[in-house]
């Protein structure tokens, strides 16, 4: 929409009773739809990008909510091409403020030995909840022992190297969109990657999912 | 491309192939969690977003700074007929506010305290001589 056009929507708002303006309008079903739909595309994949950086369920699922709603909130009218890296960095900062209070925390509670935090209680409880029906036990556990090497390796990364290496390979984002989602040159989001793909490499070797 | 790209992209390869696995293996509660979530951020885009009238016309500012100047002017300007109450009592606006903020006093004065205030006020009335 052009600004003028944007001006002109302003200006011709109806004002209804009480001294609000209702800016409700007839394409909110349609915004509804597409973005039902982008959210539902995203959700599995972006659980996957949190719990690998926060290592805990609850959390990494506050994370994803909370991108959602602010998605939805601040920029569900923008073009529907912005959504996924505009996601995915609402996403990063939720996950980078929760890391950032999980780090003050400790250091709260280190001054507090005999406190016990019951959120540890949860534990990390890796992807192997639920098994497929489909694969062979051994199959299974070889997938799970695998993924579990693959999640430690992943979580031990820093965070930018983590976060280039998810968008690329899980999400298959390309260069230029990650590098919209990180607030980066392509560069940079090259460097991050192959030096991501390097550390797994080291640590994994070769490995056989 | 080299044959160390080579091991790089069969190694990315694995690594996706068992990403991907990983993300199908959630299991449905968190799936359902996840759905929940999803609902609960679209309803926020079903629901009319209402605005403000005076934010519609980007007026909040201005009314608050006009509000801000006109308790400046009740609390320092001086009634018609009456001296400031800086002249009068050498106490600033700002102090009485800190007296009327005070809960202490407050608590004080409803207290009963009142019959000290009234001797203290006698003793002024009659004199130096009554004090002594």
């Amino acid at each position: 929409m052009s600004a003028f056009a944007t001006l002109a929507s302003v200006y011709n708002t109806p004002v209804a009773m009480h001294g609000d303006v209702d800016i409700t309008d007839s394409n909110t079903t349609t915004d509804s739809r597409a973005l039902n739909q982008f959210l539902a595309s995203v959700e599995l994949k972006a659980f996957k990008i949190a719990q690998s950086a926060l290592r805990h369920e609850h959390d990494a699922l506050d994370a994803v909510q909370d991108a959602m709603l602010q998605l939805t909130r601040a920029y569900a009218d923008r073009p529907a091409e912005e959504w996924r890296p505009l996601f995915y960095r609402i996403l990063e900062n939720r996950i980078r403020d929760m890391q950032r209070r999980r780090t003050v925390r400790a250091r709260i509670m280190a001054w507090l030995p005999a406190h016990r935090d019951e959120d540890d209680e949860d534990g990390f409880d890796p992807i192997s909840q639920a098994p497929s029906e489909e694969v062979t036990p051994t199959r299974r556990l070889e997938l799970d022992e695998a993924m579990t090497a693959l999640e430690e390796a992943l979580h031990d990364l820093p965070n930018r190297q983590r976060q280039a290496f998810l968008l690329r390979n899980l999400e298959g984002m390309d260069v230029a969109q990650v590098a919209a989602a990180m607030g980066c040159s392509e560069g940079s989001v090259k460097t991050h990657h192959f030096r991501a793909l390097k550390a797994l490499r080291a640590r994994l070797g070769e490995f056989s999912p | 491309m080299t044959s160390n790209d080579e091991e790089l992209d069969d190694f990315e390869q694995r690594t996706r192939a068992l990403l991907q696995e990983s993300v199908s293996r959630i299991d449905g509660r968190l799936r359902s969690r996840l759905n929940q979530a999803r609902h609960a951020a679209l309803a926020e885009l079903e629901r009319p977003r209402r605005t403000s009238f005076w934010r519609s016309f980007g007026l909040a500012p201005a009314a608050g700074v006009v509000a801000a100047l006109a308790l400046a002017v009740v609390l320092w300007a001086p009634r018609p007929g009456q001296m400031s109450p800086v002249a009068e009592g050498g106490s600033s606006a700002v102090e009485d506010l800190d007296l009327v903020a005070d809960g202490e006093t407050f608590d004080l004065i409803q207290q009963g305290d009142g019959g000290f205030y009234e001797w203290a006020v006698a003793q002024a009335d009659a004199g130096p001589e009554a004090t002594s």
